[in-house]
């Protein structure tokens, strides 16, 4: 079959690739537009550069998506982000089983579950909020990228009807260029890029939040 | 052989599917053209896109092994099918080998023309549709009628009627619990088939990626739960670069939706590894030609696989907007389908799919790739037109009548006179216009066109009676 395709080719003109990437827009003020871009798509900003910040922002998200756990794919998310936790039983930790803290220091408590074994389907069926951190953002789009590799999966941001994300500001991205140009190339085995809560417009082009992905996508700037 | 002419009038006659394109159409402006025109240097996109896609084409089987290997790398495996027969055929072996029974696919285009579906079904294994607009097509027993949007031509009655009919959802008229009725069913087939099928938008050759873009979360989940994963691509789709991808993107999703960004763009390399959460353990990529290297081999028609199948050209098309997707009869419809149906197979196959055009060129204007549609379809008129020549008897009427035609138009002399002449039978038969001629001969040229009323002086004689004046 390759020899049919060179076959083909062979006759045809050849054209060079374009030696320079068209401009891609740049912005004063990338975390406004990025605010901008995700609430336009009916996702949900939320500014956790402040310690003091984050503790409201993570009840708000608590009780906007109607839940009391949040399920982590692994503890060093509490650490990139600056989440202080304390553990309440160190030992179902080495268990490896579900754990629960208390943000009492900042005065909001709530339980947290942080799930560190390969989570089970039929848990992940159930989970109402789920939490991950993004590798990347892109102001251009209001997007955050979701990486897969070693100890973190795919279904976890996807499946549960609420996804919240925790964004680093450094990892904030101008445009779409910007992210394929330093997009480290086939680490693990799926990056997605997310922009917003899933959607249809499938009956008569009206548009429908809330598919067979998540309903609600919280994202939480951390510094 | 397909035969557009015969599905016009069923088209053009059926009230519900008028009303439907109305809607689509008429109605609602469509939000591309707010998303194209905020984008300062849109024709700069376009160019560039439009010679990586011409420079990708002129080293495809370069860029095919590059991908190729990668993907291997990557753990993944590679399948060449020269015929969609053999596309269907791999995937009815592995799934027979791995005793699967139930397939959920996200949308693809190709498994369309590959009719996969049916094969499937055939064979006992259920395939199950898990884009919204796909899912009730399928429920329907119908074909998709546009690219982007496979139910466009129903309305959301006809989809609740069907959810109440198929599924015994209560009755509603509201979008979202039709919605809801069936993000349950399909979260059940996601949790339990062990099969993902997925189409293809890009494939990256320098990193072994596939992206497919979408927006409901189905594609994220046919990819991820199954234990097997089965990528469909046309061997066009590959591209060199992944920073080719943010220009791809961008033209692809604002052409076919108006968004900025689809909800997800996945972009994939390989199985789960073994340290990773989940993802499917076996990875497959299914490069089909199926009649792609045959409209490689031309030069100038080359151009049409450079298509990214955004659908704005079917969106923009007056016969596409009157006639809707499912007169074309064929997979790929509107000036997409309009070119590709022939190229694909043969103009002896699909010989009015270039004549289903009024060259008014708003598809080449709205093309992200800048496909030179109606040019295009003016080769396939000549190829077809020639082809014709050849099969039918030399002197065939049409012929002779063009033959002279050219001699009356060679001549200043006879042009001039038999014009006259003309004139001259225009006054016998009164001023009212000729209207349809009696003439047996012509009946069926005739049957469409009036002939109009002429003037009762030519442009020449009024040209030189206008200079001996001055
Ligand atoms: S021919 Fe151009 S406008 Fe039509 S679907 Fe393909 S890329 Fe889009």
């Amino acid at each position: 079959m390759l020899h049919k395709i060179r076959h083909a080719c062979a006759g045809g003109s050849s054209v060079e690739l374009p030696a320079e990437m068209p401009e891609f827009p740049h912005y004063s003020d990338p975390v406004e537009k990025f605010r901008q871009e995700l609430e336009r798509v009916g996702g949900v900003f939320l500014d956790g550069r402040r310690s003091e910040e984050l503790a409201g922002a993570l009840g708000l998200v608590l009780k906007e998506s109607d839940s009391t756990e949040i399920y982590w794919e692994g503890e060093e998310l509490f650490q990139r982000h600056g989440i202080s936790f304390t553990l309440r039983d160190p030992e179902a930790f080495a268990k490896g089983s579900l754990l629960y803290s208390f943000h009492f220091r900042h005065r909001v408590q709530f339980p947290i579950v942080l799930n560190s074994k390969p989570a089970e389907r039929s848990d992940l069926a159930r989970i109402s909020l789920s939490a991950s951190g993004a590798r990347f953002g892109v102001a251009e789009t209001g997007t955050v990228v979701h990486e897969v590799k070693a100890g973190r999966g795919r279904l976890l941001s996807l499946l549960p009807p609420a996804h919240l994300v925790f964004l680093s500001e450094r990892d904030l991205l101008m445009n779409q260029a910007m992210l394929f140009l330093s997009m480290p190339p086939g680490q693990g085995s799926a990056l997605t890029l997310v922009t917003g809560p899933s959607r249809t417009s499938d009956i008569e082009r009206t548009l429908v939040v809330g598919v067979h992905g998540p309903e609600k996508l919280f994202v939480i700037l951390t510094s | 052989m397909i035969k557009i002419s015969a599905n016009v009038q069923r088209a053009l006659a059926d009230e519900t599917l008028q009303g439907n394109l109305r809607r689509a159409f008429v109605d609602t402006p469509h939000p591309r053209d707010e998303a194209v025109s905020e984008v300062p240097n849109w024709e700069e996109l376009r160019r560039y896109a439009r010679d990586v896609k011409a420079h990708t084409l002129s080293r495809l089987p370069e860029y095919l092994q590059s991908l190729e290997e990668k993907v291997l790398e990557q753990g993944g495996k590679v399948i060449w099918a020269e015929t969609g027969q053999e596309a269907v055929q791999f995937i009815l072996d592995l799934s027979h080998r791995r005793g699967v029974r139930e397939v959920v696919k996200g949308k693809s285009m190709l498994s369309e023309e590959i009719h996969l579906n049916r094969a499937l079904e055939r064979a006992q294994i259920k395939p199950v549709e898990t884009d919204l607009g796909e899912y009730v097509i399928q429920l329907a027993g119908e074909k998709p009628s546009h690219l982007v949007a496979p139910a466009l031509h129903k309305s959301r009655k006809e989809i609740a009627d069907l959810f109440v009919q198929k599924l015994g959802m209560a009755p509603t008229g509201d979008v979202l619990e039709i919605i809801a009725t069936a993000r349950k069913l399909l979260r059940h087939h996601f949790l339990t088939a062990r099969m993902g099928i997925t189409g293809v938008n890009f494939a990256v050759a320098e990193t072994g990626t596939i992206v497919i873009v979408e927006n409901e979360g189905n594609v994220g989940l046919s990819v991820s739960v199954p234990e097997i994963h089965i990528a469909l691509m046309g061997i066009e789709k590959v591209i060199p670069r992944s920073r080719d991808l943010a220009v791809f993107l961008k033209l692809l999703i604002r052409s076919a939706t108006g968004q900025k960004m689809t909800s997800y763009v996945n972009c994939l390399n390989g199985p789960r590894r073994s340290d990773e959460l989940d993802g499917p353990q076996e990875f497959y990529l299914i490069l089909v030609d199926n009649g792609r290297s045959k409209i490689l081999a031309d030069d100038f028609m080359r151009q049409s696989l450079s298509c990214i199948r955004c659908g704005a050209c079917l969106d923009v098309c007056p016969v596409y907007q009157t006639i809707g997707g499912h007169a074309y009869g064929s997979t790929y419809q509107g000036p997409l389908g309009a070119m590709l149906t022939p190229l694909l197979t043969s103009v002896g196959e699909a010989p009015e799919h270039a004549f289903a055009s009024s060259l008014c060129g708003a598809c080449h204007e709205v093309c992200p790739v800048g496909i030179p549609i109606p040019q295009i379809l003016l080769k396939l008129r000549e190829r077809f037109q020639s082809e014709r020549n050849q099969k039918a008897a030399s002197l065939s009427l049409e012929k002779l009548a063009m033959q002279g035609w050219a001699r009356v138009m060679c001549s200043p002399i006879l042009y001039a006179r038999l014009g006259r002449w003309a004139r001259m039978l225009h006054k016998i038969f009164g001023k009212s216009g000729m209207g349809r001629l009696p003439i047996p001969l012509f009946s069926r040229w005739m049957k469409h066109r009036d002939l109009p009323a002429l003037p009762p002086r030519s442009f020449r004689e009024l040209y030189s009676s206008s200079q001996e004046v001055s």
